[in-house]
C-alpha cells in the first residue's frame, strides 16, 4: 500500500456519504447515466415512499412498476430480458410494467453478497441463476397473495393471480400488486415457494421485446466509453508491447506536456499514459513521447518460434493423460488402416467493438468506477485492491459493455490503470481511460495457439477401433485459473477430447502444456473454438478414407449419447441431408456439446474458381434443455455463426519481435455484413436440464465449414485462417 | 500467473460455519465438500498435526478478510485474539489454515506476553474462494478458533 | 534471498507501551505450485522462518508456508520494556539468512 493509498483509506474511513445524498447527486449528473446507478436494495426514501422490495431481486412500486435487479451483465445477449422473464414467470405480474436494472455492486458488498455470483461467462447467466430467480418470483407472489388474504380475511388458497392483480372469486375483490406491496414487504420471504411445472410456463419460452435493444438501436445507450462527467479528463495509454516487459525510459515529456489540453503524463512499471482535456489530445501527446521498453528477454519471439515450441510438445515423451479408455497404442498397432492428421490453431483477439475503457474518480471518502464488465465483483475487487480503499467505499457503476466475449471477465487491468491515473490528479477529478484500438489489438488476452495430432485405427470392416489425440497447446488455465489444472492437464483445454461423446473402444487423450509469453484468455467458447475443428474435421477425414457418409458414420458412434444424436438428427433433417443438393453446392456437418448444451451444424457452400467461397446457409441445431427467450437464443446462434465464419476465414494474431503484429481491423479483418450468409437456427430444447446458449452455437460451425470446403474442393485445410490457404469469401 | 477461482458457477449458499457447533476436535470440522475437489482430510490432517486432537472452542479469535479478492494473489488478513497477554495468561500460538489451497497450512505465529496484544497481520494467497481458519493456543493449553470467508472473483471462462 | 527488507516501527516508546512493528522482506515466495512454460512445477523457494528478538529473547516467530504472498509482510506488536535493538531474522529454504537491526529507545512511562 502506498502512502497515498493509505491516506485515501484513512480518509475514507472517516466519513461516509449518505447513500441518499449520493443518489441525488448522481442523478443530477445526467439522466443518461442513471442506467449505471440503479436505485437498489436499501436505497433511499424516495423509493420506499412509492413501493418496496419483496426480495433483493424484486421491487414493486405503488404504480405497479416491477423492477427486477440483474446481477449478471448485459453484453448484448439479452440477460436483462431473459433473467427478468424467469422472475416474472413465477411472479405473475404484468410484463408491460417490468423493467430491469443492475443490482448495485456496492450494496451487494454491504449486504454480504446478497446478489450472489455476478459472473457473466461460461454461458452461465441463465442456467446458474434460473433456480433462485424463479424462486424469488414465486416467493414474492406468495407474499402478495398472503397480504391480500390477510387484508380480506379469506384463505390464500381461494385467491388467484393474473397480470399483477390478486382476485378473490367468492367476493369479487381485486387488488393490484402496487396496492399490496407495502403490506407484503413486511412478511417473511417464503424459503421454498412452489414453482410452476415447466409445462405451465407462459412467459418463459416466448420472446417479449428486449429491454436493451431500443436504446442500442437509437444510439441512446450509454456504454462505458460514453461516460461523461463534469470536469472529466481523458487518458490514452501505451503499454509495454512485448508482454512481460518493463518501461525503461520516457523522453520528450516536456514537449508532450506543452501540447494543448494536456494535463499530465503518468508513468508506471509497464505503461505510460497521457491525461488531457479530451481523448484525442491525450492520444496525440502520447505519440509525441519517445518511449523505451525493456523486452525482458522476449524480444526475439516470433510466430515461427512459437510454432516450433508447440511442436516440441507433439514429440514430447511422457505427456499428461486427460482420458484413457482401453489401449489405443496396441489397437493402433493392430489396425488395418491408420489415419493421421495434425491441426493448428492461431492466436485470436476478442477485438470487442468498444475498446477497454474505465472511468475512475477518487475523493476523500470513496472510489467510483464506471466500467463495462462481465463480473461486477471482479471489477470492484480490482478497484479496491488498486486504490487500497475498502470494498464498502468503492462504488462500481456497471455500464453496458460494448462486447465482452471473455475479455472483460477475469481481466481488469484497465480499471486498475484508471485508478492509478486518478491517483495522480486532484481529488474528485474524474478520468476516463480509453485504450486506442491499436492498444486494444496489441494488448489482448488471446485465444491461445495449439497443435493437435490425431491418429485413428480402423479394422478391416471399417470400424473405428483406436484413437489417439495429442494436444500441444498454451493453457488458458495456467494464465488465469490455475485451479483448473489437475495432474498437468488444463481441464478446460482438453474439453471436446476428454469428454468426447464418440464411442471408440481404445482412446487416449494426451496433453502437453506449452505456454508462451503471450497472455492467454477465455475467447468466446474457449477450447470449443479450436478443438471441435480438429475432432470433427478429422472424423470427416476418416469418413472420406473409408468412403462413408459423415452422418451415417457418426450416428452409431453416438448411440449412447441421445442428446448429441438428437441435435445431429435435427440439423441433418432440417438441411435435407438425405436429399441431393443443387449442382455446385456442397455441405459439411459437425457435432459439439459444450457448456451444458448440445449443438450440431451443417454448412452449405459453393466454391468459385477453386478459392472463392460462397456460403449459402449455416444451419445450427441447439438443445439447451430449456429456451427462455427464443429470439435471443436465435440471435446467439446468428452471432455465433458470424464469429465462427469470421475466425475461420480472417482472424489470426501473429507475433514478431515478441509483440503482436496486427494493429487494427485493417490487418485483423472480421466478417462483413455482405459476407454473412443465411443462418438457420433450429431450437430443439428437450427439457430436464439447463444448458448455456452463448458459446455452444459457435462450436460446430467452423468444422462444418471446413468439411463442406473439402467436399467442394477436395482440399483438406488443417489450420485457420482459411485466407492463408488462398481462400476468400464471395 | 494468477491464482483464481469461480468458473465452477457455484451459487451462493448460506454461509456455513467452518466449525461444528460442538467444536470438540479437528475431526469435527465441517468443510464444504460439495464444491470441486474440496479435500476435508487435508485440512483436518493439518490441524491435527499442529494441535493434536484437543478440543477447539469457537470463540475469542477474530479473522478479518476482505469480502472479495480480485485474483487471490495478495489478500490482506488480520487475526486477533482476546487475551490479556500476561505471563500467566497469553496467546502462545496462532496458526492459519486454508480450506481449499494446495496446502492447508498458511502460517504459524508464536507469541507471548512480550507482544502486549495478540494481533498479527500478513498477506496471503488463495487459490480460490474459501474460508480461512485461525486457531489460537493459549498458555493454559486450550485452543480457540475463528474463521472468515473470502470470495476470489476471477472468472470468465467455462 | 535478496537482502532487502523494509521495517516500520517507532524509534522511541514509553515503557509499557505496545508498539506496532511492520516488516516486509523482498522475496519471490515461489510456491512450488506454479508451472513453467512446459507445464512443469517451478521449484519451491520461500522464506520459511522469521523471528524478532528483543531484550534477550525471541518475542515473535512466524513460520511461513507457500500461501504467504510474494514479499512476505508480517505485522505484529511488541511491548516496550528497555532500550535495546530489535533483531529481525529471515531464513529461506535455500538456507539464506538475512538479519536487520533497529533500535528502540524506551523512556520511563
Amino acid at each position: 500500500m502506498t502512502d497515498k493509498n493509505r491516506n485515501n483509506a484513512a480518509a475514507t474511513a472517516k466519513a461516509e456519504l449518505p447513500r441518499r445524498d449520493f443518489l441525488v447527486k448522481s442523478a443530477a449528473l445526467g439522466g443518461g447515466l442513471m442506467l449505471g446507478m440503479p436505485l437498489s436494495g436499501a436505497a433511499g426514501a424516495a423509493e420506499a415512499a412509492t413501493g418496496a422490495d419483496l426480495t433483493q431481486w424484486i421491487a414493486i412500486h405503488s404504480d405497479d412498476t416491477v423492477v427486477i435487479r440483474i446481477a449478471r451483465s448485459e453484453l448484448g445477449q439479452g440477460s436483462f430480458t431473459g433473467l427478468a422473464q424467469l422472475v416474472c414467470e413465477e411472479l405473475e405480474c404484468d410484463w408491460s410494467k417490468v423493467r430491469s436494472e443492475y443490482a448495485d455492486t456496492n450494496d451487494h458488498i454491504r449486504r454480504n453478497r446478497i446478489f450472489g455470483n455476478m459472473t457473466t461467462g461460461g454461458s452461465r447467466a441463465i442456467r446458474d441463476s434460473q433456480e433462485y430467480l424463479r424462486t424469488a418470483g414465486a416467493a414474492a407472489r406468495e407474499m402478495l397473495v398472503s397480504a391480500a388474504a390477510t387484508q380480506w380475511k379469506v384463505p390464500a388458497s381461494e385467491l388467484t393471480v393474473e397480470r399483477g392483480v390478486v382476485t378473490h372469486a367468492g367476493t369479487g375483490r381485486k387488488a393490484r400488486y402496487g396496492e399490496l406491496v407495502a403490506a407484503a414487504a413486511k412478511l417473511e420471504v417464503p424459503k421454498t415457494p412452489k414453482l410452476k411445472n415447466p409445462a405451465d410456463w407462459k412467459l418463459i419460452g416466448t420472446s417479449p421485446a428486449r429491454f436493451d435493444i431500443p436504446e442500442k438501436t437509437t444510439g441512446k445507450q450509454i456504454f462505458a466509453a460514453d461516460v461523461r462527467l463534469p470536469g472529466l479528463l481523458h487518458a490514452s495509454i501505451a503499454q509495454v508491447p512485448v508482454f512481460g516487459g518493463k518501461l525503461k525510459s520516457v523522453g520528450n515529456v516536456d514537449a508532450a506536456k506543452a501540447m494543448r489540453g494536456v494535463k499530465g503524463v503518468v508513468e508506471a512499471e509497464d505503461w505510460v499514459a497521457v491525461v488531457a482535456d479530451n481523448w484525442w489530445r491525450a492520444n496525440q501527446a502520447l505519440k509525441v513521447l519517445t518511449i523505451e521498453w525493456d523486452p525482458a528477454g522476449n524480444g526475439d519471439v516470433s510466430s515461427e518460434s512459437i510454432k516450433a515450441f508447440l511442436r516440441t510438445g507433439i514429440d514430447a515423451k511422457d505427456p499428461a493423460i486427460a482420458r484413457k479408455d482401453g489401449d489405443a497404442a496396441q489397437a493402433l498397432a493392430k489396425a488395418a488402416k491408420v489415419i493421421e492428421a495434425e491441426y493448428y490453431a492461431p492466436f485470436l483477439n476478442h477485438a470487442t467493438m468498444e475498446p477497454q475503457t474505465a472511468t475512475a474518480r477518487l475523493t476523500d471518502d470513496k472510489v467510483e468506477v464506471w466500467v463495462g464488465t462481465q463480473n461486477g465483483e471482479t471489477s470492484i475487487a480490482a478497484a479496491s485492491e488498486a486504490s487500497g480503499v475498502p470494498l464498502d467505499k468503492v462504488y462500481l457503476y456497471k455500464m453496458h459493455a460494448g462486447g465482452g466475449f471473455g475479455r472483460r471477465g477475469p481481466f481488469n487491468e484497465y480499471v486498475k490503470q484508471a485508478i492509478r491515473i486518478a491517483q495522480t490528479l486532484p481529488a474528485g477529478t474524474p478520468v476516463r481511460l480509453q485504450w486506442s484500438r491499436e492498444e486494444d489489438m496489441q494488448q489482448g488476452r488471446y485465444r491461445p495457439v495449439s497443435i493437435v495430432r490425431l491418429r485413428a485405427g480402423l479394422d478391416d470392416q471399417g470400424n473405428w477401433t483406436a484413437w489417439e489425440v495429442r494436444q500441444s497447446e498454451q493453457s488458458v488455465a495456467a494464465g488465469v485459473l490455475t485451479q483448473f489444472i489437475k495432474d498437468g492437464v488444463d481441464q478446460i483445454g482438453v474439453r471436446v477430447f476428454s469428454d468426447s461423446p464418440y464411442d471408440v473402444p481404445n482412446y487416449t487423450n494426451e496433453y502437453v502444456m506449452r505456454n508462451t509469453h503471450v497472455p492467454p484468455g477465455p475467447w468466446r467458447a474457449v477450447a470449443h473454438t479450436n478443438n471441435p475443428i480438429a475432432r470433427e474435421c478429422f472424423i470427416d477425414e476418416i469418413c472420406h478414407a473409408i468412403g462413408k457418409d459423415p452422418v451415417a458414420f457418426r450416428r452409431p458412434l453416438l448411440a449412447k449419447k441421445p442428446k448429441d444424436l438428437g441435435v445431429l438428427d435435427a440439423v441433418t433433417k432440417a438441411a435435407g441431408w438425405d436429399k441431393p443438393l443443387p449442382k455446385g453446392v456442397f455441405r459439411g456437418v459437425a457435432v459439439s456439446d459444450s457448456y451444458g448444451s448440445f449443438s450440431a451444424a451443417v454448412v452449405e457452400l459453393s466454391v468459385r474458381d477453386g478459392t472463392v467461397i460462397d456460403v449459402k446457409r449455416v444451419l445450427v441445431a441447439l438443445d439447451p434443455g430449456y429456451v427462455v427467450h427464443p429470439d435471443a437464443v436465435r440471435a446467439q446462434i446468428e452471432g455465433g455463426a458470424v464469429w465462427a465464419l469470421s475466425a475461420a476465414m480472417h482472424e489470426e494474431i501473429t507475433i514478431e519481435k515478441g509483440r503482436v503484429v496486427q494493429t487494427n481491423f485493417a490487418d485483423y479483418p472480421i466478417l462483413t455484413l455482405a459476407q454473412t450468409p443465411e443462418v438457420v437456427p433450429i431450437l430443439v430444447p428437450s427439457g430436464g436440464f439447463w444448458g448455456g446458449v452463448g458459446e455452444p452455437p459457435f462450436a460446430a460451425i467452423p468444422a462444418a465449414l471446413n468439411n463442406a470446403l473439402f467436399a467442394a474442393t477436395g482440399k483438406r485445410v488443417r489450420s485457420t485462417p482459411l485466407k492463408l490457404h488462398g481462400f476468400s469469401y464471395a | 500467473m494468477a491464482f483464481g477461482s469461480m468458473c465452477i458457477g457455484r451459487t451462493d449458499r448460506t454461509r456455513r460455519r467452518l466449525l461444528a457447533a460442538a467444536a470438540s476436535g479437528a475431526a469435527l470440522y465441517a468443510v464444504r465438500v460439495s464444491a470441486v475437489d474440496a479435500d476435508p482430510a487435508k485440512l483436518s490432517t493439518a490441524i491435527r498435526s499442529a494441535f493434536g486432537d484437543r478440543p477447539i472452542v469457537q470463540q475469542r479469535v477474530n479473522v478479518e478478510l476482505p469480502t472479495l479478492a480480485e485474483n487471490g494473489l495478495v489478500v490482506p488478513i488480520t487475526v486477533s485474539v482476546e487475551s490479556p497477554m500476561t505471563a500467566a495468561d497469553h496467546v502462545s500460538r496462532i496458526q492459519l489454515f486454508a480450506e481449499r489451497n494446495n496446502l492447508a497450512e498458511i502460517a504459524a505465529f508464536e507469541l507471548g506476553p512480550h507482544n502486549g496484544i495478540a494481533k498479527v497481520s500478513t498477506r496471503i494467497r488463495l487459490a480460490e474462494s474459501q474460508q480461512i481458519l485461525a486457531i489460537a493456543e493459549t498458555s493454559d493449553g486450550r485452543l480457540w478458533s475463528g474463521a472468515a470467508r473470502v470470495e476470489v472473483t476471477i472468472s470468465g471462462c467455462g | 534471498m535478496a537482502a532487502a527488507s523494509r521495517i516500520r516501527m517507532p524509534e522511541r516508546a514509553k515503557a509499557g507501551e505496545i508498539i506496532e512493528v511492520r516488516t516486509l522482506m523482498f522475496h519471490p515466495m515461489e510456491s512450488g505450485f506454479r508451472l513453467d512454460n512446459k507445464g512443469q512445477p517451478i521449484p519451491r523457494h520461500i522464506v520459511e522462518d522469521f523471528t524478532c528478538s528483543y531484550a534477550g529473547a525471541i518475542v515473535f516467530r512466524a513460520r511461513l508456508y507457500p500461501a504467504v504472498a510474494t514479499n512476505p509482510y508480517v505485522v505484529f506488536h511488541v511491548r516496550a520494556t528497555v532500550s535495546d535493538e530489535l533483531l529481525f531474522r529471515w531464513t529461506d529454504d535455500h538456507g539464506v539468512v538475512v538479519t536487520e537491526r533497529l533500535r528502540l529507545e524506551v523512556t520511563p512511562g
